[in-house]
């Protein structure tokens, strides 16, 4: 009861103190703000970035291996790849025969064209040529009609799966299913459209701007040497699996290509994992910078709180000589300080949680990742004023509480 | 009713010095004071400049401690306390009355007589009725919500007693209360303090007024850090 009496004391006192000296507090906010706004805005990157990964994730799939001719993250020793043999659709085929029945082996093939509705033309969309094993590969269905069938690809029609983008883009208002479209010079008949995936992620993929037609039209209408290089995807029953399944991946792809021993893969595994390290990289130089702008302006900021704060005791040096004199005790004047500065913190952390809502929001619409401040980001960043608020109040409040009444009553 | 409570000692000085360092100099403020006060009396101290009144009063109002000598209050030896525990005791027991009001500035009146009372850990209910009646008791209670520069002086002064009275402390204590008020003004603030000590009230005020001085029942001079003289006001008058 009694410290409880004592809080709301004191919050009256540092409110009213912070209305008389309005146009100081805000400036001496200023480092707090930038601070707030920056520890804000890392956080809210991170999440997104996560957020952002774990979409990617699972379009991806964590069970599921692909062979392909190049790692999805070359750094620095390209020329080792270059001249690696492309995969083709036999190899592929071979690897499927190997693993029947014991795991989901889906092939696919990608190439850029114009894509063409009526009047109107999308240039250079992402076409792949896969088959009716891809929903199960990547966990992505049709949202309306359907996905290519064994029987399309057996017989090489030309339907279309459609992204959702590239629906909203080619088609707007008109319903796209069953409607006839231009792919390159082939007219193709649109079977389905699929569910939205969530936007471009980190320069990657955007996978609501890409289309499907069957594996073997791909190969009928655009399957030139050039375009011929074949991604699989190996699903494992098991996630725990996967570890196996990699290895006798690599075993099977050796014998298939016939590599003596002492020869090196000439094909690689991707998979989630690999991606994992870049991404940490990324993450890990974001929270970095955004930790050391964040460190230096509420250093910086505190710094001027705390100068304040000495302002603010000496200011008021008699008003504590009184408030002693009638019976505050030291503990009382700390307190009162301490809040004081906490509140002028917490301030400022309000308008950086403000600014940084606003730039979340900006971030949100360049597309480079989806950011937005939760409810814990801000909890955590108001803490975090407080925190620079109390630390730097420590010192001045300390003064304050430690002095003489007698002298302070004398002080003019 | 004056003499009835009379018997017990509520506060008592023995061979009180208080000696101030300034560099190599020592000041002494005071050398060696004894002195008993009782319950009810009411009590001026006078004497000339710089003969150590404030430093003993402010030793008697626990802002200050001696450098030797003892002083009880209440029975309690004040030298052994803390300095949250002094803050306690100026809370509970001593109502301070100043010579330059000592109000703050940017809390209303309401709030500045409260304060003691936010301090004691008193409940918001009761604060407000205790802080209502001693407002009303020095005939403000239309003032409540103004400042103190919005006040006279004189109502200034009387805003200050109301916050020293508020917690129904033991003594109130009352430096040059008259110090910065005109003679009429003064002379309305004493009859307050005259109402204090006949309702019961334990007074000591400083002042270099002899006619201020008259009001209270005894008067102790002081010269140079000593007691110079103590008598009653009416052996003087008799005298
Ligand atoms: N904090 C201090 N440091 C040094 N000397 C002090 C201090 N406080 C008081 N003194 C000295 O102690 C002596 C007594 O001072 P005090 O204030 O008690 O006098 P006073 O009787 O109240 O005088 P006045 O009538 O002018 O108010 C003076 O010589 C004063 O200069
Ligand atoms: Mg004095």
């Amino acid at each position: 009861m009694k410290i409880l009496i004592d809080i709301v004391e004191s919050l009256k006192i540092a409110w009213s103190a912070i209305i008389a000296n309005k146009a100081r507090g805000v400036l001496t906010t200023l480092g707090i703000i930038i601070g707030i706004v920056a520890v804000t805005t890392t956080m809210t990157a991170f999440n997104g970035m996560q957020a952002a990964f774990r979409q990617g994730a699972a379009a991806i799939g964590a069970d599921v291996i692909y062979v392909s001719r190049m790692p999805w993250i070359v750094m620095n020793d390209f020329f080792l790849f270059r001249n690696r043999p492309n995969l083709d659709l036999a190899e592929a085929q071979a690897l499927e025969r190997a693993f029947e029945r014991r795991a989901i082996v889906n092939p696919s093939m990608h190439n850029r064209q114009d894509l063409r509705f009526q009047a109107r033309t999308l240039e250079g969309v992402d076409i792949i040529g896969t088959t009716e094993k891809m929903p199960s590969t990547s966990d992505r269905m049709p949202a309306i009609g359907r996905f290519i069938m064994e029987f399309d690809v057996r017989y090489k029609k030309n339907i279309v799966i459609i992204g959702s983008e590239i629906a909203a883009d080619l088609f707007g208002e008109i319903d796209p299913l069953n409607k006839e479209i231009n792919i390159g010079r082939y007219r193709y008949r649109v079977a389905g459209v699929m569910e939205v995936q969530g936007g471009q992620t980190f320069g990657g993929p955007n996978f609501d701007r890409q289309v499907f037609i069957p594996i073997s039209t791909f190969v009928k209408n655009f399957g030139g040497r050039r375009n011929s290089d074949v991604d699989i995807a190996v699903k494992a029953p098991t996630i725990a699996g996967i570890e196996d399944l990699e290895y006798e991946v690599i075993g099977e792809m050796r014998k298939i290509r016939k590599l003596r021993p002492s020869e090196p893969d000439n094909f690689s595994i991707n998979k989630l994992d690999s991606l994992l390290g870049a991404f940490n990289s990324v993450v890990g130089a974001v929270l970095g910078i955004g930790l050391l702008v964040t460190s230096i302006s509420l250093f910086v900021g505190g710094i001027g709180v705390m100068n304040i704060m000495f302002v603010s005791v000496t200011e008021r040096t008699r008003e504590i000589g009184i408030r002693k004199a009638i019976g505050a005790k030291p503990r009382s004047i700390l307190m009162q300080f301490l809040f004081e500065s906490a509140a002028i913190c917490l301030i400022g952390g309000l308008i950086g949680i403000t600014i940084a809502a606003g730039l979340s929001v900006a971030i949100n619409a360049s597309g480079l990742i989806p950011a937005s401040i939760s409810p814990g980001i801000a909890v955590t960043s108001i803490v975090v004023a407080i925190v620079v608020g109390v630390f730097s109040g420590l010192v001045p409040a300390w003064k304050g509480a430690k002095l003489d009444p007698i002298e302070a009553l004398r002080y003019e | 009713m004056n003499n009835r409570a009379s018997d017990r000692s509520i506060l008592t000085i023995r061979d009180v010095v208080k000696t101030y360092q300034m560099g190599e100099t020592y000041v002494h403020a005071l050398r060696g004071v004894s002195l008993d006060i009782r319950s009810n009396e009411y009590v001026a101290i006078m004497g000339p400049s710089g003969s150590g009144k404030s430093t003993l009063m402010n030793i008697i109002g626990c802002l200050d401690v001696p450098t030797s000598g003892t002083y009880s209050l209440d029975g309690q030896m004040v030298a052994e306390k803390s300095e949250s525990e002094l803050a306690e005791i100026r809370n509970r027991m001593i109502g301070f009355v100043f010579q330059t009001f000592n109000l703050i500035p940017r809390a209303d009146i309401f709030h500045n007589v409260e304060l003691p009372l936010i301090y004691g850990g008193v409940p918001r209910q009761e604060r407000r009725r205790r802080t209502e009646r001693a407002i009303e008791q020095v005939g403000l209670a239309d003032r409540m919500k103004h400042r103190p520069n919005e006040l006279s002086g004189g109502q200034r002064q009387r805003v200050a007693i109301a916050r020293a009275l508020v917690f129904n402390p033991s003594i109130v204590l009352a430096d040059e209360p008259t110090g910065n008020l005109d003679s009429k003004t003064g002379d309305e603030i004493m009859r307050m303090f005259d109402e204090l000590h006949s309702s019961g009230q334990t007074i000591i005020l400083v002042t270099h007024e002899d006619h201020v001085a008259q009001h209270a029942l005894r008067t102790i001079r002081l010269r140079d850090g000593q007691i110079e003289s103590d008598v009653r006001n009416g052996d003087v008058q008799a005298a």
